[in-house]
């Protein structure tokens, strides 16, 4: 279970990293083109940003007692997730 | 076409110099020279820049005596109202 934990931990962790760089390239880009698409990137980077903050702390500090089933299931939800942000990271910042 | 425009102008790092690239294209075709001259930008961030918009169908290019010429596609005239509007206010 701890295994499982620890992976999902790193999972969010680099998730929390990548979505600060792309909140400060959407966030800028706002800065420059205040529309509703801009605002819409911006909201969502820094919601699942916050959605990520928790994740590692529910994992980290939190003292859940999880079942191993229910810890594999955030790791492979964690994991999923970054593998999607990264992939937008890699488009954004090219 | 239109979520096109947004991504590449307004959703990347590059976005602001790409709509600056594209603003100077419609005042007339330029090659990678005259771009980088006139936007002061690096001609290496200029040819990666074009390579973008050219993969996503916003310019294209043909070949001139002073090398490739870029032009802005019909496909992009087509939302040229849009697209103003994303250039002008990156320029602010």
């Amino acid at each position: 279970m701890s295994t499982l934990l620890t992976v999902a931990r790193i999972a969010a962790a680099v998730n929390v990293v990548l979505l600060v760089a792309l909140a400060y390239v959407w966030g800028s880009n706002y800065r420059r083109i205040r529309s509703k698409q801009t605002l819409g990137t911006l909201v969502f980077a820094v919601l699942l940003l916050a959605e990520n903050v928790l994740a590692f702390y529910y994992y980290t500090f939190s003292g859940l007692e999880l079942t191993t089933p229910a810890a594999r299931a955030m790791m492979l939800l964690q994991a999923l997730e970054l593998l999607a942000i990264a992939f937008l990271t890699w488009v954004t910042y090219d | 076409m239109e979520p096109v425009l947004w991504q590449v102008l307004a959703g990347t790092r590059g976005g602001p110099n790409r709509a600056r690239i594209l603003r100077a294209l419609d005042e007339r075709p330029r090659n990678r020279n005259q771009l980088a001259d006139e936007l002061d930008l690096d001609y290496k961030t200029i040819e990666h820049h074009l390579e973008v918009l050219e993969d996503n169908g916003i310019v294209e290019s043909t070949e001139s005596d002073y090398g490739a010429v870029y032009l802005i596609t019909d496909r992009t005239r087509h939302h040229w109202e849009k697209a103003t509007e994303i250039m002008e206010e990156v320029q602010s």
